[in-house]
């Protein structure tokens, strides 16, 4: 985004055909923009003035259906739908949970991609792009489905404890924990990481490299201060997605995680569905939002750092 | 010229997207097609889809019946939200016929057509206090939950809650029940064990208005909840997420004893799904529920008359036939002297009036709120 804008000045100073083709552009960009202003941009602030207690207008209907609501009560609102989730002893750990499988989630993924990218960067070869390949399979399994099937593989009858148990060994039911949780959020996180990771590995010129080898540097050296560096940009970003993807995940948590506590996704959906508290839920929703905001803003500053590099700010 | 182009361009852009936003609900519905949403289960959907449906249309070949189906309710609060919108603003909501637990909540809020025995003459056939408990909903079919056991290992089913408390105790990790808020099995058997420790005044106020003022004197059947937290399978207080998993931790045989509804564990049993060693109970002090489910027909319908067409059907000893014999294996809401006797030897003696009620739906949303406050993990 920032990187555009000085190009598109550039080319209104040009020719009248220039101008034409930024009208153009502007044109196009007009239905994603207008998309996300109509269908995301106002139903949050409308979201937002309910969750202050802001109940008549667009909030009128769900005011009528919905339990336990607030009605303002100053002019600027009311806090009692935050204080109400705050006071929950469920929340402190639902943000717990949601946070520590975000982190842990988003480390295991980020490890594993660069052991995979570095693999082919360095040895390179056949088994290397066959292995990277392999890894990119869970991009074309959908969630549910790669859900089920872990689900059923580490379950109380699943396959893991049927065949130990065979051989003498009481494998843990894995499911219903939050161990589960990170397993599928790194399962279906990995192949986009990897993508990312690999290509930002790939770009790397050679000749750095080798120069390094030729001064006597190691492995991990080479990693630490040369390759690693230079692909910090692809990495943090391949980190800042997963996360923001993993923190706002609903599937995997529901089907993998523990009923209590639970991952904020699957905590709002409750709240909005089953106990009928869309205002508490709302609330929810904009602590997820606020956490993924923080993660958003690693990845403005690596956007940034690489816009810099290649001299376009 | 170019910039008169581009504004007329952005103008139709912007009436486009908020059209598509603004618009969409109005359209209206041919007066032939009757628009019938379902809030349930798979062996619902195949009542209506499979069963109901085409034996309707072949008896009234003019109508056409388009079914749209919300597994396990996932999306009621939407729905009642819709369907209350569009009381509100005198649109025509999409729905002339809904199944679901959130009917009663519609008709206690009065945006239901009242039924009349005048315009729906099968009416006369049903009992007046589940007619009357439905408040503008239609009961057209009932069922109850049951306790269902491996009859290998159990050869003393428990026969009163306080003989399957001690039960659950005396044989840990054998014993289950699903996420209150996952499915009406496990719901039943929370609202069962609160329900012990109310008085029988107190459990008829909370299924028949919502009384938040009750709901303290639920803790002592929450504890008790609690304390099977280390006896029930997972043994750490982890439950199964809904109807289905306690079905298949039955047939499996990763749990001796669970709580199913009767007409899901009939249905699973005719399939073929559910062993035959597994056989279902009913509980005494108190029962597990049950009860009607209802039909309901909102006031904003625009095409009332053939949603009462289908309802008064629906209610005829033919397709009442349809939902005790089918796959379904339901229970009527009519008397068993008007069914066809074969399809009423299977349920001989159930009277569905006596069917214990589940909470209005407002106290239940709340239940299953403080359930997962105070038991899962704790």
């Amino acid at each position: 985004m920032s990187a555009s804008t000085p190009e598109v000045r550039t080319e209104r100073l040009e020719a009248p055909s220039a101008s034409r083709r930024s009208i153009l552009g502007f044109f196009m960009a007009v239905p994603p923009i207008m998309l996300v202003v109509c269908f995301v941009g106002i139903p949050i602030i409308i979201a937002l003035t309910f969750s202050f207690g802001y109940t008549t207008g667009p909030n009128r209907v769900v005011s009528i259906i919905g339990q336990q609501i607030h009605k303002k009560d100053h002019w600027w609102g009311t806090f009692a739908a935050y204080k109400d989730v705050f006071k929950d002893s469920r929340f402190p750990g639902d943000f717990r949970t949601t946070l520590g499988v975000t982190f842990l989630s988003t480390a295991f993924t980020l490890l594993m991609a660069l052991g995979i990218g570095l693999y082919q960067r360095i040895m390179g070869g056949r088994i290397a792009s066959i292995m990277t390949t392999l890894c990119l399979v869970p991009l074309f399994v959908p969630v549910v489905i790669s859900s089920w099937a872990i689900h059923t593989f580490y379950a109380g009858d699943g396959y893991m404890r049927s065949v130990l148990s065979h051989v003498g060994i009481n494998f843990p039911t894995v499911t219903s924990t939050v161990s589960a949780i990170v397993i599928g959020s790194v399962w279906t996180s990995l192949p986009f990481a990897i993508l990312m990771v690999t290509s930002g590995l790939q770009s790397i010129p050679d000749a750095l490299i080798e120069t390094a080898q030729d001064a006597g540097a190691g492995f991990f050296r080479i990693v630490r201060t040369v390759l690693i560096p230079l692909a910090i940009t692809p990495i943090v970003i391949a980190g800042t997605f997963t996360a923001i993807g993993i923190m706002g995940s609903f599937t995997i948590p529901l089907f993998l995680g523990p009923n209590q506590p639970t991952m904020l996704g699957v905590e709002i959906s409750n709240f909005f569905g089953a106990y009928n508290r869309p205002q508490q839920s709302i609330v929810m929703a904009f602590i997820v939002f606020a956490s993924a905001s923080g993660i958003a803003l690693i990845y403005i500053w690596a956007n940034i750092r690489s816009a810099k590099q290649s001299g376009r700010v | 010229m170019l910039k008169n182009k581009l504004s007329k361009a952005l103008v139709a852009a912007a009436v486009s997207v908020l059209a598509l936003g603004v618009s969409a609900p109005s359209g209206h519905a041919a007066s032939s097609t009757i628009q019938v949403y379902i809030s349930a289960d798979t062996n619902i959907q195949d009542l209506w889809v499979k069963s109901l449906v085409p034996a309707f249309t072949a008896a009234y070949p003019q109508y056409s019946v388009k079914v749209t189906f919300d597994l396990h309710g996932d999306h009621d609060a939407q729905e009642t939200a819709k369907i209350t919108a569009a009381a509100v603003l005198h649109k025509d909501p999409q729905v002339d016929l809904a199944d679901g637990g959130f009917v009663t909540q519609l008709g206690a809020a009065g945006l239901l057509w009242r039924p009349t025995k005048g315009l729906l003459p099968n009416l006369a056939n049903l009992s007046k206090t589940v007619l009357a408990a439905g408040k503008g909903g239609i009961p057209y079919r009932a069922s109850s939950v049951l306790l269902a056991y491996n009859s290998d290992h159990v050869k003393t089913p428990p026969k009163t809650l306080d003989d399957l408390l001690a039960w659950i105790k005396a044989n840990p990790g054998k014993f289950t029940y699903n996420v209150p808020s996952g499915g009406g099995s496990g719901y039943s058997f929370v609202q069962t064990v609160v329900d012990k420790y109310l008085s029988t005044a107190d459990r008829q106020t909370l299924t028949l208005a919502a009384t938040p003022s009750l709901e303290g004197k639920w803790a002592q059947g929450l504890e008790t909840l609690r304390t099977l937290n280390k006896y029930t399978y997972g043994m750490n207080g982890t439950y199964p997420a809904n109807n289905a998993e306690t079905l298949k931790d039955l047939a499996t045989g990763l749990i001796d004893m669970g709580t199913v509804w009767s007409d899901q564990f009939a249905s699973a049993q005719k399939a073929g799904t559910m062993p035959t060693n597994i056989h279902v109970t009913q509980i005494a002090n108190p029962p597990l529920t049950g009860g009607a489910s209802y039909l309901g027909i909102p006031a904003s319908s625009t095409n009332k008359t053939g949603a009462r067409l289908l309802a008064n059907w629906v209610l005829s000893p033919a397709a009442q036939n349809i939902i005790v014999a089918g796959t379904l294996s339901g229970l009527p809401v009519i008397p068993v002297s008007m069914l066809d006797p074969t399809a009423a030897a299977s349920f001989a003696g159930v009277d569905i009036s006596n069917l214990r009620p589940t909470y209005l739906s407002a106290n239940a949303n709340d239940l299953k709120s403080a359930w997962a406050t105070a038991v899962p993990g704790k």
